[in-house]
């Protein structure tokens, strides 16, 4: 740790080396932010708006929207690292786990930032009869983005180089992904019913932990089958 | 050869023994000969269930041994469980709908999860496809056929974990709460249907070696119908 070289001090080297691009590219603030916007507009369109409660699709259109562009931000272009790179930073000594956690650490930040943006645009355009609390809500949006990035980053490393990626990564992260949606909707849900949110929290975190230890000890394997 | 036919006859004769003790069984109080349907529904969910797991110990075995045989096994193991998990949903829809009046119950932990289960492997499956190197396929898909395997647990005790429509276990630790000759049949659909596996794994294990010779036969023989271009008379 004290040469500069530690787990953590790597890992968050490589995360904002992802948001530095990122802020340089801005793919997520400028492009999938903007796509996510108008999918939200759009769902009301394609239902017929005088006979449907909109106000009770507003959450599922929130967490679908959240896992399809959230998978979006994990697998974007400017967070793609070519083979070249892949490799430059092997020879360099960076810890494969510690890479791992600073892309997913990066494309969690993105993710919550774009499901925060989302959010108000859902209310405004749902009109929900409640609306949960603040705080408890934004530890389940960020459980779920999260989980998510690092489900993503993941499914992202196995199928890198391969030219169908940007189809066979969104099937391998949405059905793998349902612990985390069922976790965090239910915990909103909860909040909203004020019942307990124990067992949907439980089940996020557990997830979120269960797939963090995955990525760490498979990291190693997975450098050495794609560099 | 003859060597080769005796696991797929033995299979073949335990499948219609099984199908005989099925259709000769006590039918049930409340299902009447519904319950049929279990004798083969109940096998194909043990079977995918064996055969993820077999798909995952052959992908920690390849990623520990790296020997191209455990990959082999892993994916033929995968092909014969995403077979075997849809004919599971199938019959499990072609028994709901008599019994529970519907072919599909989202509220339904059980089909929920063995749904999802499918997906996951067809990703598996997808991923493999999309990797035509050997080496680079088995490095790749090992990965995900450890992470997958989760699923299968998870599909298991979705019914002692959630409220669901679908029946909880009926072969526990306390007892079996079946008929006799149902017992008989259910067991020798199992002893079946993993005889079926054995035979299915042996034959799509051969052929995922023919494969791969061949694909290193087709290289070669690109390899040495190129030649350099004729540049002579060309200034």
């Amino acid at each position: 740790m004290k040469d500069g070289s530690g787990f953590w001090t790597q890992a968050l080297t490589i995360a904002r080396r992802d948001l530095m691009i990122e802020s340089r590219g801005g793919e997520v603030f400028g492009v999938v932010l903007p796509f996510a916007a108008v999918a939200v507009f759009v769902v009301p369109l394609a239902t017929d708006a005088l006979a449907t409660r909109l106000d009770q699709l507003a959450l599922p259109v929130f967490w679908l929207v959240g896992l399809l562009f959230g998978m979006q931000v994990a697998l974007r272009q400017t967070g793609t690292e070519n083979l070249a790179q892949r490799r430059t930073l092997a020879l360099l000594g960076i810890d494969p786990a510690a890479r791992f956690a600073g892309r997913s650490l990066a494309a969690a930040v993105l993710t919550t930032g774009v499901m925060v943006v989302i959010a108000p645009l859902v209310v405004l355009f749902y009109d929900p009869d409640v609306i949960p609390a603040v705080g408890p809500s934004l530890l389940a949006i960020v459980g779920f983005s999260v989980g998510l990035s690092m489900l993503s980053t993941l499914a992202g490393d196995v199928t890198v180089g391969l030219r169908t990626r940007s189809s066979l990564a969104p099937l391998i992260v949405a059905p793998i992904s349902v612990p985390l949606i069922i976790g965090a909707s239910q915990t909103l849900e909860a909040l909203i019913r004020d019942r307990s949110t124990m067992a949907p929290a439980l089940l996020l975190t557990v997830t979120v932990l269960s797939l963090a230890v995955t990525g760490v000890l498979t990291a190693p394997a997975l450098e050495d089958a794609t560099t | 050869m003859t060597k080769r036919l005796v696991l797929p006859a033995l299979s073949a004769v335990a499948i219609v023994y099984a199908l005989w003790l099925a259709l000769v069984s006590s039918p049930d109080v409340f299902q009447g000969d519904f319950v049929r349907i279990m004798y083969v529904h109940v096998p194909s969910s043990w079977l995918a269930f064996l055969a993820f797991g077999v798909t995952a110990l052959g992908s920690a075995l390849w990623l520990w041994r790296k020997t191209i045989v455990w990959d082999r096994i892993a994916e033929a193991s995968a092909e014969i469980g995403v077979v075997f998990t849809a004919l599971s949903i199938l019959t499990g829809a072609i028994w709901g709908e008599p019994v529970w009046g519907t072919y599909w119950d989202w509220g339904d932990a059980r089909m929920a999860s063995t749904a999802l289960m499918l997906f996951v492997y067809l990703g598996y499956l997808a991923l493999r496809r999309a990797t035509p190197d050997p080496v680079a396929r088995a490095k790749r898909s090992s990965i995900l056929g450890l992470i997958a395997v989760v699923q299968v647990p998870l599909v298991y005790f979705s019914v002692s974990f959630w409220r669901t429509l679908h029946q909880g276990q009926t072969v526990r630790p306390d007892g079996i709460q079946m008929d006799g000759s149902m017992v008989a049949a259910l067991l020798a659909g199992l002893a079946a249907f993993t005889l079926l596996y054995l035979a299915l794994m042996v034959e799509r294990v051969r052929l995922a070696r023919i494969e791969d010779e061949n694909m290193l036969s087709d290289s070669v023989t690109a390899g040495t119908a190129i030649t350099a271009p004729d540049l002579d008379g060309i200034s």
